[in-house]
């Protein structure tokens, strides 16, 4: 057994004998776009809504919640999806965030949270895991959309002028800290701050 | 606080100069007024006008007008707490369009059917509709007479409609609006207890460890209630609510346990929870050996549809018994319902398996003190005599009844259903006190009472709330008065039925109402009516507390009571115009007395005198009639009642009492009846004693689940329920007329699942019409709004007068209630 | 234009004819005789026959201003004057109190819950919030921006005292 795996792995290592380096490398270079590409697309559908609530979890808790709320239907039609809020666009942190994904794919398996009450059960614990993501990287998923320079305060209501102003502009508050479900119901907020 | 700046300079500058001189300034030359004398204000209690709740409010009264009202901290039912309708009941009496003459329809000074309002006198009001009674009577007898009346009537001004109509006129034609309400709760209690009403009270709130809403949302329609159960369910963590509808809706904001069910799939779900408890070993077999009896109700009973129906056509047993039924024992109970499995539960209603079992588990653990509450759900359906038999078998088979905190608890939807509608007992088939017209025993009782001769009372039943409607359009019902309801709102299948059978050129439909309601609309002569305050009376709430009143506020000139109507009309009819000369000649003295003398002005009814009203009271009705006619009607009424388990104290004390819960025995009121310990008519040594049925014992019945009337289909694919909301009461004739309800509710709109509107091509906002087989109607689509249903079904409630879901729904009732079920039928919607 | 002609000639006739009544009629007539002659009295259907419907209007928008409204009586709940869309209040949260609660009005600035809010059913005051208040919502609703259908004549127990006030400084 030892010794196959031995010669395996000298075979992997020997240089090659038979293709050109030239070849080597185009062919290398196909492979690596097909893989990538591969890779990437795979990726990018597993950043669509239509893959996220291709489980019925989150198509039957979160995203049926969603849609009522002001994220999903509005005055001028912009709509947050799924990965617009919860997948970082910068790449390191997406991988990042995919390979924690791994986890979701392994609940999905095992129904941690397949029915309406597992869900409600974990439900405090998957919003906070959101809110420290969105705490430590200043809201970034908000800030894709709702940049704080172009905020016009006149066309806000007074309340909400007010803290933009004076809390959000200062950086005392990041938008997550004031907003905690506004796209999903809330989990059991006791201890909170703010509640 | 307003203050307008010259006045404000003013004020200061008095201050200013007072001050300097070293004088104090009298209070009115401030902003603030403190003169007591000023800002006195006059209070008094009465019962909220709206809900079957019965919570007790202050009116504050100022110069004439109520001010102020606020929640009673005395009452026990709502200790200082109003829903938002209560604390805006003192602008119900204000809207601008207060009726203040008859109004008849005339053209050329004359009526005429197809005329214009004009406004009439009082005399000539009472000429036309003395006129038309007559003629009616002459022509069709007293089966062409009828009456709506009402679950809001004052327990006086429904026992007077009584007296009026069934020995009057001798026309069982009346029926209450509680007919759409709480009939089939009435049917249920008779059948399972022989006597009606709810055996617990509201005290079980505070008592219980589980609540199960079944249908009801208490959040928005018995608010005080609903503040009740949240505070026992947050103040008590063990404590748990499970609430089951058709629509997810605001109760579920409390829910441990929602559960969504297909229409009408409460049935099977019911017998699911009777199989759990017996298959689990959890029967009380002590309470049940001793307590109950098992029957076996007949089925296949129809659908109170009109006779040539297909659906009345195919019924077996349809119109051929009263929801009659056999003896069986409690193995061939178990086993009928047996086949009401967890799987086939779940399967037929969508109730996930693991919410039933939780369900069952909280009525079969012996150590759950649980509480059931229902009321439109359950009594708005075409099973509705047997939903509400069904849940006290549950209660019945673990002996969880009458004791505190386990309480099977039907509640009312309006003020009075229980005091007036059902307890006097204003229905097309009844007398005071559970009595029954059929029942020669009770006709001879009541004309006892009444001192009438033998046989005045007609024995068959007269036409209900639905055959009023049908038989008004098939031209037999030709003189009808309306009071005290909307019912050209209210009733289902209003274009088929109500609005053909009003403009019927054979009929003359008289509506009292303080205000032009759509019922109003389709009237020919209108009686402006007092309201509330405007006149003294009792109320009876859900939990059998009979609260009073005293007249607080002059009516607005021209408006008159309910009662006052009634009786001065019966001045008009000599003994002589109603009576034929058979019965006449069995009491001679009636001879040339109007009926005014016959029923009202009587040694009975007339012996309290005014002396017993003080002079700064006001009491319109008695200072007319001359006699304290409120007080004597009450004591007359009471008499049915008193030594037969529906004793009520003697009418003063409810003067200074926030109302009693009858029976009240040896000037005890009693909480929970049934019981020993808390019933004083449970026979010693009993335990338990459901004296309503002659051996003691409650029934279960072995009922199966039967299907709707009318489903979705390819065509009208959507269920359509209607109901209520908490900012207005039932047709909003009063709270639509208080800005700032009639601003946080304006419209009716259709309730919708994102999901059915956008495979609609529909979405918020959108103008759609609502169309079933038998009418349509215009809303806007709400997709995100408190109530949530499932796919497949919509909710439109029925307040809003401009846009009328009744020209949509079916007139299908309960065949045994004859109560119509406003929560199924078939609809489709298209985009206008 | 010829129908509308029609409708006026016919309310000056209703005007005309009432006025011989005048001592037994209010403000009821007045009002139905300026509008159209045919259902008078269907003041919330804007005087349309029950077998036909006037359009829905749009859904009217909620009021965000958050101007306070004068109550008209000391006892009222105030309306919310701005919008609750997405607040929740249900067993696990409760939305309004993380501004109206008396911890939390300072940084809020929101007026704070009334000291009625803090007493049981026996009216004993609990530290917190009682449970029977729990539910916001079933005494105070926002408000839409609906032109209501029928004026309300009730009287602001504070004009009553005005007008006494000023006839005892007359004496």
């Amino acid at each position: 057994m030892k010794s196959l795996l031995l010669i395996g792995w000298r075979t992997l290592t020997k240089p090659s004998g038979y293709y050109s380096l030239g070849a080597l490398v185009i062919g290398g270079f196909i492979a690596g776009i097909i893989f990538w590409g591969g890779f990437n697309t795979a990726l990018e559908v597993t950043n669509t809504e239509a893959f996220c609530i291709s489980c019925h979890e989150m198509e039957n808790n979160v995203y049926e919640e969603l849609k009522t709320t002001i994220h999903f239907t509005n005055r001028s039609g912009v709509r947050a999806t799924c990965p617009d809020c919860h997948v970082p666009h910068n790449w390191t942190s997406k991988i990042a965030r995919k390979m924690q994904a791994s986890k979701e794919v392994w609940g999905t398996i095992f129904g941690t949270i397949n029915t309406r009450e597992k869900f409600l059960v974990h439900r405090r614990r998957l919003a906070e895991n959101e809110w420290r993501r969105l705490k430590a990287n200043d809201s970034l998923e908000c800030r894709n959309c709702h940049n704080f320079d172009y905020m016009d305060f006149t066309a806000q209501s007074e309340r909400a002028a007010y803290q933009h102003s004076t809390a959000l502009a200062s950086g005392e508050k990041t938008c997550i800290d004031c907003h905690k479900g506004i796209a999903h119901k809330l989990p059991d907020m006791k201890g909170v701050e703010g509640w | 606080m307003s203050i307008n700046r010259r006045e404000f300079i003013k004020a200061n500058a008095v201050a200013a100069a007072a001050a300097v001189a070293g004088v104090s300034v009298p209070a009115i030359a401030s902003n603030l007024i403190t003169s007591s004398d000023i800002t006195k204000l006059k209070w008094d209690k009465a019962p909220c006008r709206f809900c079957g709740t019965g919570c007790s409010v202050n009116v504050g009264v100022m110069d004439g007008k109520v001010v102020a009202t606020h929640g009673d901290i005395k009452s026990p039912v709502n200790k200082g707490l109003n829903c938002v309708k209560g604390y805006f009941l003192s602008k119900i009496m204000y809207g601008k369009d207060r009726l203040t003459t008859p109004l008849l329809r005339m053209t050329n000074g004359k009526y005429d059917k197809e005329g214009e309002f004009t406004p009439i006198s009082w005399d000539q009001a009472f000429d036309i509709m003395a006129e038309k009674a007559k003629e009616t009577l002459k022509k069709s007898g007293p089966t062409a007479v009828g009456m709506f009346g009402s679950g809001q009537w004052t327990v006086q001004e429904g026992y007077a409609a009584v007296k009026l109509y069934k020995a009057g006129f001798r026309s069982n034609n009346i029926d209450p609006n509680a007919r759409h309400c709480m009939a089939s709760a009435v049917g249920g209690f008779m059948r399972t207890f022989g006597i009606d009403e709810p055996m617990g009270c509201y005290d079980d709130l505070e008592a219980a460890d589980a609540f199960v809403l079944w249908g009801s949302n208490m959040a928005e329609m018995h608010p005080i209630l609903w503040t009740r159960l949240t505070d026992r369910r947050l103040s008590a963590p063990h404590v748990k609510v499970a609430v089951l509808s058709t629509f997810e809706h605001r109760s579920f904001d409390l829910a441990d346990n929602g559960m969504i069910f297909t229409p009408q799939t409460d049935l099977a779900i019911l017998n699911y929870i009777a199989h759990y408890i017996i298959s689990t070993g959890r029967v009380n077999k002590d309470f049940v050996n001793k307590h109950t009896n098992f029957r076996l109700g007949e089925t296949d009973i129809g659908y109170g549809l009109r006779p040539e129906h297909p659906l009345e056509q195919k019924a077996k047993n349809n119109g051929k018994s009263k929801g009659s039924s056999t003896p069986i024992d409690f193995d061939e109970y178990a086993k009928f319902v047996s086949t009401y499995t967890v799987e086939y539960t779940s399967k037929l209603s969508g109730v996930p398996e693991h919410k039933l079992e939780a369900l069952a588990e909280l009525y079969a653990d012996p150590k759950i003190k649980v509480t059931s509450f229902w009321t439109m759900g359950f009594n708005q359906h075409t099973r509705g005599v047997w939903a509400n038999n069904l849940v006290y078998n549950i209660h019945l088979l673990t002996g969880k009844i009458s004791t505190p905190g386990n309480s099977p608890f039907s509640l009312t939807g309006q003020p009075s259903a229980c005091g007036t509608a059902r307890e006097v007992g204003t229905f097309s088939h009844r007398l005071p006190a559970d009595m029954v017209v059929t029942n020669p025993k009770h006709r001879a009782i009541a004309e006892k009472i009444w001192d009438l001769p033998e046989g005045t009372i007609p024995a068959k039943p007269g036409y209900h709330a639905v055959l009023q409607n049908r038989m008004l359009k098939d031209g037999k019902l030709n003189f009808y008065w309306v009071q005290c309801n909307n019912n050209m709102q209210a009733a289902a299948n209003i274009n088929e039925e109500a609005y053909p059978g009003y403009r019927n050129p054979k009929n003359f439909i008289v509506v009292s109402d303080p205000y032009p309601t759509v019922t109003a609309q389709a009237a020919d002569l209108i009686l402006p009516t007092a309201m509330w305050v405007e006149k003294e009376g009792v109320y009876g709430n859900a939990e059998r507390r009979t609260q009073s009143w005293y007249q607080m506020v002059e009516a607005p000139t021209g408006a008159k009571s309910d009662l006052w109507q009634l009786v001065e009309f019966s001045k008009r009819f000599a003994i002589e115009d109603v009576w034929p000369e058979e019965l006449i000649a069995k009491k001679p003295e009636v001879r040339g007395k109007t009926l005014y003398d016959v029923l009202f002005q009587n040694p009975s009814v007339a012996k309290f005198s005014l002396d017993e009203i003080p002079d700064e009271r006001l009491n319109d009705e008695s200072r007319d009639f001359g006699f304290y006619i409120q007080k004597g009607l009450f004591e007359e009424y009471a008499s049915f009642g008193r030594g037969h388990a529906h004793d009520l104290a003697p009418y003063d004390r409810y003067h200074k009492e926030r109302g009693l819960r009858w029976p009240v025995v040896n000037g005890k009121e009693t909480k929970w009846r049934f019981k020993e310990g808390s019933d004083p008519y449970v026979k010693p040594g009993s335990g338990w004693d459901f004296y309503g049925h002659k051996d003691g014992r409650a029934i279960i019945f072995a009922l199966p689940y039967e299907p709707p009337a009318e489903s979705p289909d390819e065509e009208y694919d959507l269920w359509l329920s209607t109901g209520r909301v908490l900012e207005h009461w039932h047709s909003g004739s009063m709270t639509q007329r208080v800005p700032e309800l009639y601003k946080a509710m304006p419209d009716a709109l259709v309730y919708m699942h994102p999901d059915d509107a956008k495979s609609r091509g529909m979405r918020r906002g959108d103008l759609v019409k609502l169309i079933s087989r038998r009418g349509e109607v215009q809303t806007r689509v709400e997709t995100r709004g408190r109530n949530k249903p499932p796919v497949g079904l919509v909710y439109m409630p029925w307040f809003d007068a401009s846009r009328l879901v009744n020209k949509v729904t079916l007139d299908a009732t309960d065949p045994l209630s004859k109560q119509t079920d406003y929560k199924k039928c078939a609809i489709k919607i298209v985009k206008v | 234009m010829k129908d509308l002609k029609l409708v006026s000639i016919a309310g000056l006739i209703a005007l005309l004819s009432t006025l011989f009544l005048a001592p037994i009629l209010t403000s009821f007539t007045v009002h139905a005789a300026d509008k159209a002659e045919r259902n008078t009295v269907a003041t919330l259907r804007d005087h349309t026959e029950i077998d036909s419907q006037k359009e829905p209007n749009p859904i009217p928008k909620v009021i965000n201003n958050d101007i306070k409204k004068a109550r008209n009586y000391p006892m009222q709940p105030p309306v919310i004057p701005h919008t609750i869309r997405s607040y929740e209040v249900n067993k696990y949260n409760n939305k309004c109190m993380s501004c109206h609660s008396r911890h939390r009005t300072e940084k809020s600035q929101a007026p704070m819950v009334s000291v009625t809010h803090f007493m049981n059913r026996d009216g004993n005051f609990l530290a917190e919030i009682s449970p029977r208040r729990y539910f916001c919502n079933q005494c105070h609703v926002t408000q839409l921006d609906a032109e209501p259908l029928v004026e309300n004549t009730f009287i602001d127990m504070h004009s009553l005292m005005k007008q006494k006030t000023a006839n005892t400084t007359e004496h």
